[in-house]
C-alpha cells in the first residue's frame, strides 16, 4: 500500500512541473508562435493573393509567383542585393580578421583600442546613414574636401550609379569591422599558444603557420561570423533609406527597398508577400549552402 | 621593435578611422549655418552654436527623444523579463515537448525580420493597434529566441544543488530564480541587456511602418524623415544624429569593459 503513494505524488510534482513550466514559457510562445512563426506562414499565404488596399483579397494561386519570375526589377533588385553582400560579407571579414589578429596581442592600452573599435556597431543606422551622407556630400563633405588638399577632385559618390553601392557598403564595413573583430579575437584566444610555439621550433614562418593551423582552428568562428553577416547585409535596409533611397535610378534598391516600396507606398500587399517569401528562399539557402560547405554543425547540445 | 611601432600605426589609424564620424558629427552639429560653409568640415566652428538644437527641439525632437527612451526602456525590461522566465523554463524544468519547442524557439533565428513585417502589420492592423503604443512595441516584447537561447545556456552551467537547497527550505520557483539564480547570473543579464537596448533604440524598420502621428515618433524616424521636412540642412540633421548616437556612446564608455566582453561571449557558445 505504501508503493502507489510516492507515485502519485510524482505524478502530481510532474503536472505541477508542466503547468509551472508552460506559466513561464507563457509571454515568450505569445511572442515566438504569434508573432514570428505565423507571420511566415500568413506571408505564404498571403502571397497567393491579389490584395490591394482596399481591395477584398481574392485567391489567384500562383499568379503572383508567375509574375514575379518575369519581374526585371525583382531580379535587379536580387542582384543588387548579391552586390551589396558581396562587397560586404568578405570586407567585413577579412578586416574583422586582420583587426582580430592585430589586437591580440599584450601591448600597452589594448584594451582601449579595442574598445573603441567597437563604438561604430552600437550606431543607429539611420543617424550613421545620414553622417555618411555629409561624409560624402559632393561640394562641401569630408572625403571630398580631404581629397582636395592633394589636388584630387572628389566624385559625387552617392549620386553615381557606378560608386553608390561601393559606398553604401562602405558604411556596413566600417560599421561591423570592429564588432566581428571581437569574435575572432574570442577565436584567436580560445587557440592553444603551445601549437604557437610548435610550429615555430619547426621553422613555419607567421604567414604559414596562419594559414595551417590558426585559420582551421577558427573554422567555427568563421562560420558564425560569416552567416551573421550574410544574414545581416541580405536585410540591409535603414543605411540605404537615408543614404540612397534606392537610388540614383535602381542603383542601390535592394530587395527589402522593393518590398518596402510595395507594400507601404503601393500597398499591393499579396505581391510584397510574394518577393518577402522569395528573399526569405534566398536567405535560408545561402545560410544552409555555408553549413554545408563548412561541413561542421554548430552543436547546440539541446537534452542532457 | 619595429613590429610594435607598425602595430600601434595600423591600431591608431583603425580607431581614428573609427571615431571620426563621430567626431564630424559632433563639428558639424554645433556650427551656425555661415560657419558651415565658412570652415572645413574637421575645423570648429568659433564660437560654438546652438541654434541647430534649438530648430530640431522647436520642431518637436524633445519628443521624439523622449519617446524612444520610453519605448527603448519598455521593450527591453519586457524581452529581459520574458526571456529570463523562458530560458529557466527551459534549462531546469522538465516537461513534455520541453526539446521540440527550443528547437522551434531556436529556428526562428533564421526568420528575417523584413519578411515577417507585411503579416505583423495587418495583424496589428486586424487588433487595432495600428500608430498605437501597443502595436509599436508588442511585437517584440515578449522574448526574443536569441535571449532566451543566451540565457538557457547560462543558466544550465549554475549549479543545480544551490537551487535545490533553496527549494528544500520551502521557495517556490520564482523566488528561487530571483533570489539564487539571478544574482549568479549577472554577467549574462548585462550582455543580453546590452544586445536588447542597442536593437530597441537603434530601431527603424517597424517603427516606420506602423506609426504614423508625430506625438509617437521615433528618434530614429524623426532624423529619417527630417531630410525630406527641411531639405539638407546639416547642421540640424547633425544636432540630430548626434542626439541619436550619443545616448549609446555614453553607455558604452561607462559599460565599457563589460560590453566588450559580453559580446564576444554571444559568439559561440
Amino acid at each position: 500500500m505504501l508503493r502507489p503513494a510516492p507515485r502519485r505524488t510524482q505524478r502530481i510534482g510532474a503536472y505541477k512541473q508542466t503547468a509551472a513550466a508552460y506559466a513561464l514559457l507563457a509571454p515568450s510562445l505569445v511572442g515566438v508562435l504569434g508573432f514570428l512563426l505565423a507571420p511566415v506562414v500568413i506571408v505564404l499565404v498571403l502571397s497567393l493573393f491579389d490584395w490591394k488596399l482596399l481591395s477584398t483579397p481574392e485567391f489567384i494561386g500562383l499568379a503572383n509567383y508567375r509574375k514575379l519570375f518575369t519581374d526585371s526589377d525583382v531580379w535587379h533588385s536580387l542582384l543588387v542585393t548579391l552586390y551589396y553582400v558581396i562587397i560586404c560579407v568578405p570586407g567585413t571579414t577579412i578586416l574583422s580578421l586582420l583587426l582580430a589578429l592585430l589586437v591580440d596581442r599584450k601591448l600597452r592600452g589594448m584594451k582601449y583600442f579595442r574598445a573603441l573599435l567597437v563604438i561604430p556597431w552600437m550606431a543607429t543606422p539611420v543617424a550613421l546613414g545620414l553622417v555618411w551622407s555629409w561624409i560624402f556630400d559632393p561640394g562641401r563633405g569630408a572625403l571630398n574636401q580631404f581629397l582636395g588638399l592633394f589636388g584630387v577632385h572628389g566624385p559625387a559618390w552617392l549620386s553615381s550609379p557606378v560608386l553608390a553601392m561601393p559606398s553604401v557598403a562602405a558604411v556596413h564595413i566600417w560599421q561591423f569591422a570592429g564588432y566581428n573583430m571581437l569574435f575572432f579575437l574570442a577565436g584567436l584566444q580560445n587557440i592553444p599558444p603551445s601549437l604557437r610555439e610548435a610550429s615555430s621550433l619547426d621553422g613555419a614562418s607567421p604567414v604559414a603557420h596562419f594559414f595551417s593551423i590558426t585559420l582551421p582552428l577558427l573554422r567555427p568562428t568563421m562560420l558564425f561570423v560569416l552567416i551573421t553577416n550574410v544574414i545581416g547585409s541580405f536585410q540591409a535596409f535603414d543605411t540605404i533609406f537615408v543614404m540612397t533611397e534606392g537610388g540614383p535610378g535602381d542603383s542601390t534598391e535592394v530587395t527589402t527597398y522593393l518590398i518596402y516600396d510595395e507594400a507601404f507606398k503601393k500597398f499591393d500587399f499579396g505581391y510584397a508577400s510574394t518577393i518577402s517569401v522569395l528573399l526569405f528562399a534566398v536567405v535560408l539557402i545561402a545560410t544552409i549552402s555555408q553549413f554545408v560547405y563548412f561541413e561542421r554543425r554548430t552543436t547546440y547540445e539541446v537534452s542532457g | 621593435m619595429k613590429l610594435r611601432i607598425f602595430v600601434y600605426a595600423v591600431l591608431v589609424t583603425g580607431c581614428v578611422l573609427a571615431i571620426f564620424p563621430y567626431f564630424l558629427t559632433v563639428l558639424t552639429a554645433f556650427k551656425g549655418p555661415g560657419q558651415l560653409s565658412e570652415t572645413m568640415p574637421w575645423e570648429p566652428g568659433v564660437p560654438p552654436s546652438t541654434a541647430a538644437f534649438h530648430r530640431l527641439f522647436a520642431s518637436g525632437f524633445g519628443g521624439y527623444l523622449v519617446n524612444t527612451t520610453l519605448v527603448t526602456a519598455g521593450i527591453t525590461l519586457g524581452q529581459v523579463v520574458f526571456a529570463v522566465l523562458a530560458a529557466y523554463a527551459f534549462a531546469r524544468l522538465s516537461f513534455p515537448g520541453r526539446d521540440a519547442l527550443f528547437w522551434v524557439y531556436l529556428s526562428t533565428l533564421m526568420v528575417p525580420p523584413v519578411v515577417t513585417m507585411i503579416p505583423l502589420y495587418l495583424m496589428m492592423q486586424k487588433l487595432g493597434l495600428v500608430d498605437t503604443w501597443a502595436g509599436l512595441m508588442l511585437p517584440t516584447m515578449l522574448g526574443t529566441p536569441y535571449a532566451i537561447f543566451l540565457l538557457r545556456q547560462f543558466f544550465r552551467g549554475i549549479p543545480a544543488d544551490l537551487e535545490d537547497a533553496a527549494r528544500i527550505d520551502g521557495a517556490g520557483r520564482v523566488r528561487t530564480l530571483v533570489s539564487i539564480v539571478l544574482p549568479l547570473s549577472k554577467p549574462i543579464l548585462v550582455t543580453v541587456t546590452t544586445l536588447a537596448v542597442v536593437a530597441n533604440w537603434n530601431s527603424f524598420l517597424w517603427p516606420l511602418i506602423i506609426t504614423s502621428s508625430e506625438d509617437k515618433r521615433l528618434l530614429s524616424v524623426g532624423i529619417a524623415l527630417f531630410k525630406g521636412e527641411i531639405g539638407v540642412d546639416y547642421n540640424a540633421v547633425m544636432a540630430g544624429s548626434l542626439i541619436a548616437l550619443a545616448p549609446l556612446l555614453v553607455l558604452f564608455i561607462v559599460f565599457q569593459r563589460f560590453i566588450v566582453r559580453s559580446v564576444a561571449v554571444t559568439g559561440l557558445k
